[in-house]
């Protein structure tokens, strides 16, 4: 494998993501609307619990863990599913087929690019915000690093879940649906919209057993806690690791043998 | 010459949901396993060299484009072998991948928000082009047509037309053994209609690139091919040179005259005149559909000047088009 041959890619996608500067101001918009919505939803949930730590988090804990999520969800999501689709529906898709290279790889590395970017444009400005106007409540330790390692995986996980529902377009035809369902499941199960702690026991623990955690709890338990257990952290990391192989694993799979379903078939 | 693709009775069938009407009839097809089985290609054969430029032919439907993706390697065939290069192509696609290039005229290979010369750069780095080459190729393009204006121009700001040459220039930068042209032509202005087929024809020359070319333009085929495969609901109706074509239907000529008066009645009385010919007419004209294997045409109007005043005449050649229409509706006795 040559390395050059997908940081290509990255590069095109950077480039690319350059020449539509309005688009990230809308984001940075959206999204600070999206943020004082939560703001007050929470100020409200905590002003009628009438305690100030529910469920082991205080406000501040929640609102500081709900930013980073959504600056994280900014810079993960790539929309993978609606690409898809969309080159499937219109054909595009067997231009990319006829490409010296794997598809899944393809469409990853082209999304990388958009990665850095948004990277650099949002996750990194919210971070250094939130940092200081909470005065130091994101620790800066060793948790970086698992962090940077936790969100790498993360990536990974989320690509392969996104790649897998793509895969299902091939016999759909249809991506409307299939895409607003997976975000709302991935968003909720994964702890982005509602901090897991929030969640009912039972459903806790169903969600602990299932993959989507890894992509937003994860990487942000790492981030919040200065001085973790290294057991815990290894735990997670582990959990982490053990998911990402299972969903890139079965998502290659999946598309090997739908694309075989397909050549034999027809689309 | 070396046969660069073979392709061996080969067959490519499609199973296809029997779809019933209306919404009761959607309901039940929602659990319908009634499948029917549509041969878009049946018992295909040819061999093409390396170097040549084949116009491959047919109506809407007719399974061109089936042929084309089981060439490049997007679709099995289900009987038969194909060999490109002396490889299956949906055995190793990648493979295949690296010796094809692709130009569907309706859709662009390219990096839609990027300037052509940064899809050029992506396209180096995936197909592994080394430097050397591909100077060499930016070269020759730049020999061939004024890419200058359009390197810096993002592709989606460019026109129909430039985009097509441009989807054209990158399918052929990795310099590969065949290239497909899926209706390149499809949509363009004449004058851009032309410099598309000098730079296909030139490209075809100097680098000596199978080109395998899809249209419904018959300009494109008089002036690039000289092979020609005609398929229709799946079967080959012809594969020969273009001249041979013309030939298939005699050497025919339509004899256009226009003579006063009632054109109907004079029409009649021509073809009593001349029964062994057809004769047609309309507001303006009487066609004689002249086969010059039995007369020549001037001696047919030497003939007709004596009896008639004719005011205006016209000489027609019959056109590829009228032939491969022909073809189409009738099929090859």
């Amino acid at each position: 494998m040559r390395l050059k041959k997908y940081l290509t890619l990255t590069r095109a996608g950077m480039i690319e993501a350059l020449q539509f500067r309005l688009g990230t101001v809308v984001i940075v918009i959206g999204n600070l609307l999206y943020l004082t919505v939560v703001y007050f939803l929470w100020k409200a949930i905590y002003a009628s619990s009438g305690t100030d730590v529910v469920n082991g988090m205080t406000f501040s804990d929640t609102l500081i863990y709900l930013v980073l999520a959504t600056a994280l969800f900014n810079f993960m999501e790539m929309y993978a599913v609606w690409e898809m689709g969309r080159s499937i529906q219109s054909g595009k898709i067997v231009l990319d087929l006829l490409k010296p290279m794997d598809y899944r790889r393809l469409l990853f590395w082209s999304y990388s690019g958009s990665f850095v970017m948004n990277f650099l444009t949002t996750f990194l400005p919210t971070f250094i915000i939130v940092g200081a106007v909470t005065h130091g409540a994101i620790p800066l330790r060793l948790n970086l690093l698992y962090f940077a390692v936790s969100v790498i995986m993360a990536v990974m996980i989320n690509y392969s879940i996104d790649f897998f529902v793509g895969t299902i377009c091939l016999f759909t035809e249809s991506i409307w649906g299939i895409n607003i369902m997976k975000q709302v499941v991935v968003l909720l199960l994964s702890g982005a919209t509602i901090p897991i702690a929030f969640f009912p026991e039972p459903l806790k623990t169903v969600v602990m057993y299932m993959p989507f955690q890894s992509i937003y709890n994860a990487p942000l338990t790492l981030l919040l806690d200065g001085s973790p257990d290294i057991e815990d952290v290894l735990m997670i990391l582990g959990t982490q690791l053990f998911w990402c192989i299972t969903t890139t694993v079965i998502s290659k799979l999946f598309w090997k043998v739908s694309l075989r379903q397909i050549t034999v078939n027809g689309g | 010459m070396s046969k660069i693709i073979e392709i061996r009775n080969v067959t490519k069938e499609f199973k296809v949901l029997n779809r019933r009407e209306g919404l009761k009839g959607s309901l039940k097809d929602l659990f319908s396993r009634d499948y029917k089985i549509v041969k878009a290609v049946n018992d295909i054969s040819m061999d093409i060299e390396q170097g040549e430029i084949v116009g491959y032919l047919g109506p809407n439907g007719a399974g061109k484009s089936t042929t084309i993706k089981m060439m490049t390697g997007v679709l099995e065939p289900t009987a038969g072998e194909i060999l490109v290069n002396g490889n299956a192509p949906y055995k190793n696609r990648s493979r295949n991948a690296q010796e094809i290039g692709v130009v569907f005229g309706q859709r662009s290979q390219l990096w839609w928000a990027l300037p052509l010369v940064e899809s050029f750069k992506l396209l180096k780095d995936i197909y592994q082009i080394d430097d050397k080459q591909y100077n060499s190729m930016l070269d020759l393009y730049r020999s061939l047509v004024d890419i200058e204006p359009l390197l810096h121009k993002p592709v989606r700001q460019m026109s129909l037309g430039q985009r097509t040459l441009s989807d054209i220039l990158a399918a052929f930068l990795h310099d590969p053994k065949i290239v497909f042209l899926d209706e390149p032509t499809i949509g363009l202005d004449v004058s851009m209609k032309a410099k598309i087929r000098t730079l296909i024809h030139a490209l075809n020359k100097e680098k000596n690139t199978t080109v395998i070319l899809t249209t419904h333009d018959m300009g494109d085929v008089d002036a690039l091919c000289r092979r020609i495969v005609i398929i229709d609901k799946g079967r080959m109706l012809y594969d020969n040179d273009i001249e041979h074509l013309k030939g298939f239907f005699g050497s025919y000529r339509t004899l256009k005259i226009r003579i006063d008066g009632d054109m109907k009645e004079k029409a009649e009385k021509i073809h009593s005149e001349l029964p062994q010919f057809s004769v047609d007419s309309d507001d303006e004209w009487i066609s004689v559909l002249v086969d010059e294997d039995k007369e020549k045409v001037i001696d047919v109007l030497a003939g007709l000047q004596k009896k008639h005043d004719i005011r205006d005449m016209q000489l027609e050649e019959i056109s590829t088009e009228e032939v491969i229409k022909k073809i189409y509706e009738e099929g090859v006795e």
